[in-house]
């Protein structure tokens, strides 16, 4: 995207450069964690557990006296691994599919349509949750376990984008001239699919988060000590609630503000990139 | 004005009659159905073949024991053994014979008589006597009752235990939850889904995952017995839910072990009405190196690792202070065997926190690691919210002194199978012993073939004197070996103790008698409890 | 359009086919077994006793035969016994359906009143205040984890009126209104989420029927607004929502796994979470099946429904 174009994009849509706006300190958040955080974020301090919101613990301590500032901050780097790499590891292996059985037809697409009927038939939560049960809890597997109920969301776009396209009079063109399968498949219709891709990755990178945190608070998410949002909600804030309100407020507001940021973007960029999913901004 | 005097008499009288009744304590009412809570359903109704607090306390209703630990006591020891389906008993043949004498008006919830042949029935078929056809899928306490050698049931109203060898603990196991009689009519595979006891409630309706009904008994054999008309256990499995529900009045009590103090104080202070009532159990927090690993038969290894978490702050910070310091027995007031405070400050871990580290540091020095060679761990626990918690504090602490410690989640589905096999360098675990007693503890946790000796320490001269303290009798004598027991098992670094905890029962004020002891596994009979509303 | 019935209705079928298969698999994947667990509790595990456990339980045979076995049960009605509980799955599982099925209604019901009538009012006042702050509101719906909002909702009602909804099922014909009071909270939350999707969906569809031309014709001749909106544009944008409520379904039976455990409704998703974790295979193989066929069935319903509501949709090609 061009500088011109970012400026446009700007202008056209408000909301979506605030929620690109946004992600954008969220990455910069994770990437300087270090510098940005005030304290170790696993580290326990007796003498100050539970503790307000104060100049030194600016959101408050935890119950093991970890400051909840810096492990929000900490936690951003989690999440954002775990929602973009989910996201995109689902949508690049739902867009190599789609691309095959959208270019191929035949066989191919039927049978890939029936195992991606199987996928999506489950509700997403639960395929997760019983992914995430088979395997070992780890940041890689959370994400695999996120990412296979996005693969046949992606999927379905990416081939409904080909099947318009291969029908272009380039496409045919191409192969009137004896140019290959997979080059055409790969040089020519690959890059057209690109704006659908980017709608994709950034609409389901929120719902990964939100996953995440929901197998988190179901006790299959993340382990410790890596300090995940998801995971700051589930391990004592139900319990600490009461009176350590900020163990709650703070991680899940921003869980809902990233999520939040990422649908503005996402809608935006839809508008922007896939104009046949109809220009109506839903934000 | 003679009036005026007459009333002003009568109103006097009147007010310190009212005042006489208050004070005094009131008669109990019978009636009404209490709301208890559990966090999950009892993975079965069979106690024999459990070993958890969730089988225990929902299902200590149905049953009787020989005898128990007095329900209105607070602490359970020797002398607060009463009877129940034994009326009577004594010590024979200088302490290797336990004679109890049965009572005579005692049937199944099923109406059969019951007689001495289901309680020899019982306790053959949890030691695996010789011969015997009946087994249990899972059984948990063989070990109990290891010191057997036969039981005898000369006429339906008595039962003889004839031991190996003197065994003075052995009653404190019989007077435990863990030990209801089971009918010898009734397969104990049939009992894992129902329950038929001869106690003062009766099983009315299951709905699984859900609640479980119990309704009182009409002929329990305890006239006036039980009060109630039945209890609710309820399952709610959200922990925030369940305090919601005990301070919006929908819960009258919680789950035994609910050990979070800070939410029981928060929910205590909205809800002023609440009566909260603490106790320390035994059930303890340890941390311990695998002994089968060769670097860990270092001596100042294990006493570096020791030395580095800082007991104090553990308590405060990852139990909140729901818990108390202490050597492997639940220490004093609480318990009767435990070290005291003095004896305890001896013990690596419970002294300064910034000195030990150091020397922690120096010793790890000593064995060989520092900046450029870190030790690396890795601590296991269960995939438990509140176990990481307490490990993330544990790691924590070893990172202070320089070692790279990292976390490994187990499900706890399959960590026992993974302790037994001995696939770990240090793990940090919770464990409820059913007894405050050395036999209970040290023959499960210490004895080199003890099969839930996870940390797989094994020290013959410790077994010898493990065997010596259960049988003396005179038990100033045995309090003294067991100390010196407790003593050398922390200095040898066994099994890192970091607390015992306490709970933090938080009732509502109608609910009379029932009182918390130091074992959570031997107090939920119910018999005695009452609704004052 | 019998032949396209036809079509669909073995599409589906050979769709729950492999969904067994697979769900199939992945549970027997999860390390540990029910063995292992009852093993667990009491501490250490005895392998002799162990292996004759798993026999005795069927669990030994090679993974192909269980599943042949699992499907030979369910096509004679029967669907194997809890480990967990020892009694039949199906008594375990029934009493469970209507609760989750009664929530999930509901929760419909609040998604499509709130979806609608947000998307409409913000479709009408278009790039107005109230237009975005609906969007605002809407979209914030979509951002907040269902649980977070429901551990707010029940730390709100505790702390500011000193109460909770009923922490047992009360059934309707006990009490209706604890019944109703029960349901209510829950369906808030797993609705309010759920009602983005639809406002969205409503909100451009109604942008979209009202540039047609007989919108224009119905203003021109002097309908009240209210009138056209309601009465002409709502009714013609009805289609896209049909759709995507069929969508919603699958989206929200997510929802209700965590939302059941936060309000402790003894429902099918709170119990499914269970049955996973306790290598419950009976219980939870059955619990996803159910699960799969109520969306499978929905989604083939919508699809119809579509096809009947909008007569451009031509059966018989694919």
């Amino acid at each position: 995207m061009s500088a011109g174009n970012f400026l446009n994009f700007c202008r056209r849509e408000p909301l979506g450069a605030l929620g690109g706006l946004l992600i954008l300190l969220m990455v910069l958040t994770a990437v300087f964690a270090d510098v940005l955080a005030t304290h170790d974020p696993i580290c326990t301090d007796a003498e100050h557990t539970l503790a307000r919101p104060t100049a030194s613990h600016r959101l408050g301590t935890d119950n093991l006296g970890r400051d909840i500032y810096s492990r929000i901050v900490y936690g951003a780097r989690v999440s954002l691994m775990v929602g973009l790499g989910s996201a995109l590891l689902g949508a690049a292996l739902g867009a190599v599919i789609g691309l095959l059985s959208g270019y191929c037809g035949g066989w191919v697409d039927l049978f890939a349509q029936r195992v991606m009927e199987i996928l999506q038939g489950l509700p997403l939560l639960i395929l997760a949750l019983v992914m995430a049960a088979a395997l070992k809890p780890s940041v890689g597997n959370v994400m695999i376990a996120i990412s296979v109920p996005i693969i046949p969301m992606a999927e379905r776009v990416i081939r409904g984008s080909v099947l318009a396209i291969r029908e272009f009079a380039y496409i045919e063109a191409a192969r009137a001239l004896g140019v290959g399968h997979l080059s055409i498949a790969f040089r020519h219709i690959l890059p057209n699919t690109i704006g659908p891709f980017i709608v994709l990755t950034t609409a389901q990178f929120g719902s990964a988060i939100l996953v995440e945190a929901a197998l988190s608070f179901l006790g299959l998410g993340i382990p410790e000590p890596w300090p995940s949002w998801g995971r700051m909600l589930s391990v004592s804030a139900a319990e600490f609630a009461q009176k350590a309100p900020w163990l709650v407020i703070f991680p899940g507001t921003a869980i809902s503000l990233v999520v939040f940021a990422s649908n503005l973007l996402g809608d935006a960029l839809r508008d922007t990139l896939d104009p046949r999913l109809g220009r109506e901004r839903s934000l | 004005m003679c009036r005026q005097i007459y009333r002003l008499i009568f109103s006097v009288v009147f007010s310190a009659l009212l005042a006489a009744s208050a004070s005094a304590a009131p008669a109990p009412k019978a009636g009404g159905v209490l709301n208890a809570t559990l966090i999950e359903a009892p993975p079965s109704f069979s106690i024999h073949e459990e070993a958890t607090v969730g089988a225990v306390w929902p299902v200590m209703p149905c049953y009787n024991n020989l005898v128990l630990f007095d329900p209105l006591k607070k602490q359970e020891s020797l002398d607060s053994i009463i009877p129940e389906l034994a009326e009577k008993w004594t010590l024979q043949d200088g302490g290797k014979s336990l004679v109890f004498f049965l009572r005579k008006d005692v049937k199944w919830h099923d109406g059969r008589p019951f007689t001495s042949q289901d309680v020899k029935h019982t306790f053959d078929v949890v030691r695996e006597a010789p011969g015997i056809a009946t087994k249990l899928r899972v059984n948990p306490r063989q070990l109990w009752y290891e010191n057997v050698a036969s039981i005898d049931a000369p006429d339906p109203t008595t039962v003889a235990f004839r031991l190996k060898k003197a065994q003075p603990s052995l009653i404190l196991m019989l007077a435990s939850g863990y030990s209801p009689v089971y009918p010898a009519h009734v397969p104990p595979a049939e009992l894992r889904t129902k329950c038929m006891g001869t106690g003062p409630f009766k099983l009315k309706e299951v709905r699984p995952g859900e609640l479980i009904d119990y309704v009182r008994n009409p002929d329990y054999f305890v006239k006036g017995r039980p009060y109630l008309d039945g209890i609710r256990y309820t399952i709610i499995k959200d922990r925030s839910t369940r305090y919601s529900a005990i301070q919006a009045g929908r819960q009258d009590v919680p789950y035994p072990l609910e050990i979070a103090k800070t939410i029981a104080e928060t929910v205590k202070k909205s809800a002023p009405h609440l009566v909260l009532i603490d106790s320390a159990t035994n059930v303890y927090d340890s941390f311990f190196v695998n002994h089968s690993r060769p670097m860990f038969a270092d001596a100042k290894l294990r006493t570096a690792l020791n030395l580095a978490v800082d007991r104090s702050g553990y308590i405060k910070a990852a139990r909140q202070g729901a818990a108390v310091a202490g050597g492997v027995m639940l220490p004093p007031p609480y318990g009767v065997w435990g070290l005291s405070a003095a004896e305890q400050a001896k013990i690596p871990g419970f002294g300064d926190a910034a000195k030990q580290k150091a020397e922690a540091r120096k010793l790890l020095a000593e064995a060989g690691y520092g900046p450029s060679k870190p030790l690396k761990l890795t601590v296991s626990t269960r995939a438990i919210p509140s176990y990481v918690e307490m490990t993330s504090y544990v790691v924590d602490q070893l990172r202070q002194v320089g070692i790279d410690a990292t976390i490994e989640q187990i499900e706890t589905g399959v960590w026992h199978a993974k302790m037994t096999r001995r696939e770990f360098d240090l793990a940090v675990d919770q464990t409820g012993i059913g007894v405050d007693d050395p036999d209970a503890r040290f023959f499960e946790g210490y004895k080199c073939a003890s099969p839930r000796n996870y940390s797989a320490y094994c020290n013959k001269e410790i077994d010898a004197m493990i065997d010596k303290q259960s049988e003396i009798i005179e038990q100033k004598k045995r309090l003294d070996l067991v100390h010196e027991i407790d003593k050398r098992l922390q200095l040898d670094g066994a099994r890192f103790m970091l607390g015992h905890s306490k709970e933090y029962v938080l009732m509502q004020p109608y609910v009379r008698n029932l009182v918390p002891h130091q074992s959570v596994y031997n107090y939920g009979r119910m018999q005695e409890v009452w609704l004052d509303k | 359009m019998f032949v396209y019935l036809l079509q669909r209705l073995a599409t589906a079928v050979l769709t729950l086919f492999g969904m067994s298969v697979l769900i199939f698999v992945l549970l027997r994947v999860v390390p540990g077994d029910i063995v292992d667990i009852i093993f667990s509790s009491a501490g250490f595990v005895n392998p002799a006793a162990k292996a004759e456990l798993a026999r005795e339980m069927g669990l030994d045979r090679p993974v192909a035969i269980q599943y042949v076995r699992w499907l030979k049960d369910v096509a004679r009605g029967d669907l194997g016994k809890s480990y967990r509980y020892d009694v039949p799955a199906w008594q375990v599982v029934k009493p469970r359906i209507p609760v989750t099925v009664e929530l999930a209604l509901l929760a419909i019901l609040i998604a499509v009143a709130l979806g609608v009538f947000t998307g409409v009012v913000s479709a009408a006042r278009q790039d107005s205040a109230l237009d975005y702050a609906l969007r605002f509101f809407s979209l914030a719906g979509l951002s907040m984890p269902s649980f977070w909002l429901g551990m707010l909702i029940i730390l709100a009602l505790v702390s500011w009126a000193g109460w909770v909804p009923a922490m047992t099922y009360v059934s309707p014909f006990q009490d209706l209104r604890a019944h109703f009071l029960q349901f209510i909270f829950p369906a808030l939350a797993v609705g309010y989420r759920g009602s983005a999707l639809i406002m969205r969906i409503t909100r451009s569809a109604m942008l979209e029927v009202m540039r047609e031309d007989y919108i224009r014709t119905a203003r021109a001749k002097g309908l009240r607004e209210r009138a056209v909106i309601f009465g002409h544009a709502l009714a013609n944008a009805m289609l896209p929502i049909i759709t995507v409520i069929g969508f919603e379904f699958a989206f929200m039976i997510g929802g209700l796994v965590v939302t059941e455990t936060v309000f402790n409704l003894p429902g099918v998703a709170r119990y499914l979470v269970d049955a996973i974790l306790w290598r419950d295979y009976p219980v939870a193989q059955n619990l996803v099946m159910l699960i799969a066929v109520a969306v499978v069935t929905v989604n083939l319903s919508v699809d119809l429904l579509y096809g009947y509501l909008d007569p451009r949709i031509r059966y018989g090609t694919r």
